[in-house]
């Protein structure tokens, strides 16, 4: 446990993201990830209103605003499929989730607030001359959202809410052209950004003192993006074949979210939460580059993807030791989304383990700096880009610190 | 600090070369010009680093191998022959298009060619050799040159130990513990390159004779080893890439000027709008003319001048001749001969115990292409990636390709753990 620990810290602060399952992030309140990411059926502080914004009008507060940062360091290893020694690692640039809510009771029943938040993203840096540099060399995803949300408690026991989410998104890719010239390989950037709509929607229960249950729906949300520039670096005969200002249209789903919960008050001081998360991944089908300007040699091209459903299961504890201080801990497993035939380098994310472990320190009774700590293995597997006849075994470690503070009154 | 980064990656475990049964500790190869790295059309210093006997070497390396030393040409040009290379060029109708030319540069010429590189060799591959060629005393011999026919080649002239020496004394005194074999493409294929004409068919006696010889020598003291096959030469863009019926015509004009000048149909010989058999000498044509049009599984050779089709009037109002052509008897002589030798080769093979190559099926599966870490790979000419521009002869990624199916029988046979090279690391036909 002391080796995971030092682990842990040296590791962060040499500071750099591929967390949870494809490119979903679940990085939204430091209390929820010190917990196993378990949300659903907590009510904490503003923070509800991602999580399911039917509890946000159980929050006890007048007021509650909550901010804070995860700065993720990833590091994905590939070992080519034998025989080969060939070997390879990311580099990836530091991925820096972030949050902020602010909300307000209106009165007793209705509570209204803000949610920013960053709940889709990749960014990962395989390298110029890596081997798979014709699937990828660099891929940036970065999405903020935008969620006004109205919270309504019909009575004690049940509250309803839900927000409209205004997402914007950039994306960034590069790869290799298997065209050489003098100057070797070919390249093609892509960057492009949009926006998009959606909503979210939850209920959360309140059968007892020591019980919440809550269900928590996300919206679909697809990132149309339109026009975003294509450029084309090839050697100059091939110009014809791939225009140097191309336009790229393309569509990447980020997909619809069902998640139930429970939490239940062991004693006064220990609170227990599970929660399942149900991702509907299946809407990412393929990926599909839709170019302004074809010629022969370049089509629109069609990378099946063919992402699977899958749960998450999450369990967190919370342990108040005074009015100080609470400790949490929790972890959940986090399944492969992704197709083992259409396993790409771009989205390396692998069967997810996560532990995680937080604290919550309140130096004045308004005030609450919370902290967390995620340590996610994507555990060893096998696998194939079949299309391009690419494969290996993949495993990854990445560490994600959690800063946050909370004020409420 | 670097120790700690480590640390934060996670680990796998590491792949583990091994030579299984086999022994690399020296190994040489034994062929003609793909063993040797011949590629568009010549032999050059990169082109030969590239040979797939050199990239099988590097990866037994780190299963045991040893060093592994090539001839190398000291030139970039070329020795004795220049290089092809792709670049911009106008024809004889003013239309500029892409296209093989001779790259120019200063190839290496008599009698500076035939300098000793003063040596001892891995690669025992040799251009232009056929299966007998290899067992021949005096194939280095310089003397042999003038000979006619000559009795030496000039590319083993350059590294034969004696005068009276043969490819196969030299290789087997090289004292291998491994050893390739790819020979046979010559004897069909110096046939073919031809159109039939001036050179013959290998007689399978001989054939078999040639490399009964070579593999018992070079068995004889233990050494293990793997033999490839020949590919039919339909998998190769020598003979593909021009169509047989690639006369187009777009008027009806042409198409009226040519039928009236051919008798109407009467000669057997026809023309319409759009794609038209091409006219080819033949003296045994039933018509009488010496001239009929080509059939179906004939093919036209790359070598072919493409000036003269297009303003000359070959193939239509003069025919092909017959050196740039190869006719259906020739193509079915072709392929008896191919089959007959693959059949001695995947005998000689099993009852060696040897590792065998079967390329030619590798290059017939390979025909609806190949795909390798996201690079698309096909068997036509320029696009195709895996022939360079000599349209017979690989590129370095054709190389690597063939150096891995090299390496899947070697590890089959022999247990053994080679790592594949990474085709992706070696150049694709270099556009300008």
């Amino acid at each position: 446990m002391r080796k995971l620990t030092m682990l842990a810290v040296v590791c962060t602060f040499l500071f750099s993201g591929v967390y949870a399952g494809g490119y979903q992030v679940g990085l939204h309140g430091q209390k929820q990830i010190g917990m196993g990411l378990v949300g659903t059926s907590l009510t904490f502080d503003a923070s509800s209103m991602f999580y399911n914004p039917g509890g946000l009008s159980f929050m006890k507060p007048s007021y509650s605003f909550a901010l804070g940062v995860s700065p993720i360091r990833s590091f994905t290893v590939f070992r080519k499929n034998a025989p080969s020694d060939y070997t390879a690692s990311t580099d990836n640039p530091l991925g820096t989730p972030f949050y902020f809510y602010g909300a307000a009771k209106i009165n007793d029943r209705l509570s209204a607030g803000v949610a920013v938040n960053t709940p889709y993203g990749n960014s990962l840096s395989w390298g110029k001359d890596w081997d798979g540099r014709y699937l990828i060399q660099d891929l940036s995803l970065k999405a903020i959202f935008f969620q006004p949300t109205l919270s309504y408690k019909i009575n004690d026991y049940i509250g309803i809410g839900a927000g409209f989410v205004f997402a914007t998104g950039t994306f960034e890719l590069s790869k290799a052209l298997p065209v050489t010239g003098a100057n070797g390989d070919g390249s093609v950037s892509l960057n492009g950004s949009t926006s998009a709509m959606g909503f979210n929607a939850g209920v959360l229960l309140h059968p007892s003192d020591k019980l919440d249950i809550g269900i928590d729906y996300r919206s679909k949300i697809t990132m149309d993006v339109t026009g975003a520039d294509a450029k084309f670096t090839v050697p100059a005969t091939l110009g014809g074949n791939f225009p140097a200002d191309n336009k790229v249209s393309v569509a990447l789903p980020l997909p619809s979210n069902l998640d139930f919960g429970a939490s239940y008050k062991a004693t006064d001081k220990l609170l227990l939460a599970i929660s399942l998360n149900y991702v509907f991944w299946s809407v990412y089908d393929s990926l599909i580059f839709d170019f302004e300007t074809n010629t022969p040699a370049l089509p629109d091209s069609k990378n099946p993807r063919l992402y699977k459903n899958k749960m998450i299961f999450r369990i967190g504890g919370e342990y108040t030791v005074n009015d100080k201080l609470a400790l949490r801990a929790g972890g959940y497993y986090d399944p492969s989304p992704v197709n083992d035939m259409y396993f790409s380098p771009e989205t390396p994310s692998l069967n997810n383990i996560g532990l995680t472990a937080g604290l919550s320190f309140k130096p004045v009774e308004k005030l609450s700096i919370d902290l967390s700590f995620l340590y996610l293995m994507g555990m060893e597997a096998d696998k194939n880009y079949t299309p391009d006849n690419f494969g290996g075994t993949y495993k990854s470690r990445i560490y994600i610190p959690g800063f946050g503070l909370t004020y409420n009154f | 600090m670097l120790l700690v980064a480590v640390s934060c990656e996670p680990k796998l475990d590491e792949f583990v070369p091994s030579s299984g049964s086999a022994d690399f500790s020296k190994y040489v190869s034994l062929g003609n010009s793909l063993t040797a790295g011949y590629a568009d059309g010549a032999l050059y210093t990169s082109g030969q680093s590239y040979s797939y006997a050199n990239l099988i070497a590097a990866q037994m390396k780190k299963a045991g191998g040893g060093e592994f030393v090539q001839p190398v040409v000291t030139n970039e040009d070329g020795l004795l022959a220049g290089k092809l290379k792709l670049e911009i060029s106008t024809n004889c109708l003013g239309v500029s298009s892409l296209g093989p030319i001779p790259a120019g540069g200063t190839p290496t010429g008599y009698p500076a060619a035939l300098a000793p590189v003063g040596y001892a060799v891995n690669n025992f591959g040799v251009p232009g050799a056929k299966s007998y060629h290899l067992v021949a005393p005096g194939y280095g011999n310089p003397a042999g040159l003038l000979a006619i026919p000559p009795t030496a080649n000039p590319y083993f002239v350059r590294f034969a130990s004696s005068p009276t020496t043969s490819v196969l004394a030299d290789a087997f005194a090289a004292q291998p513990t491994f050893f390739s074999l790819w020979i046979g493409n010559n004897d069909v294929l110096g046939y073919s390159t031809s159109g039939g004409m001036g050179d013959v068919i290998t007689a399978p006696s001989l054939f078999t004779l040639a490399l009964n010889g070579i593999v018992a020598q070079m068995t004889s003291a233990g050494a293990k080893g793997v033999i490839a096959n020949v590919p039919n030469v339909t998998s190769v863009p020598f003979f593909t890439t021009i169509p047989y019926n690639g006369l187009v015509l777009t008027e009806q004009a042409q198409v009226d000027a040519l039928n009236a000048a051919y008798g109407n149909g009467l000669l057997g010989i026809s023309f319409q709008l759009g794609q038209n058999p091409f006219v080819i000498s033949d003296p045994s044509a039933p018509n009488g003319i010496g001239r009929r049009q080509l059939k179906q599984g004939e093919f036209v050779l790359l070598t072919l001048p493409q000036d003269s089709l297009r303003c000359a009037g070959w193939g239509s109002q003069k025919p092909i001749p017959g050196q740039y052509i190869l006719d259906e008897n020739e193509v079915a002589a072709v392929n008896v001969a191919t089959t007959a030798f693959n059949q001695v080769i995947s005998d000689l093979a099993s009852a060696n115990g040897l590792a065998l190559v079967d390329v030619n099926s590798f290059l017939v599966n390979a025909k609806s292409g190949l795909v390798y870490d996201g690079i698309r790979f096909g068997l036509t000419y320029v696009t195709g990636g895996v022939f360079s521009l000599d349209g017979i002869h690989l590129t370095p990624r054709g190389n690597a390709i063939v150096a891995n199916e090299f390496i899947k029988a070697i590890n089959s046979k022999y247990n053994a753990s080679v790592p594949l090279v990474n085709v992706g690391d070696y150049p694709g036909i270099v556009f300008p």
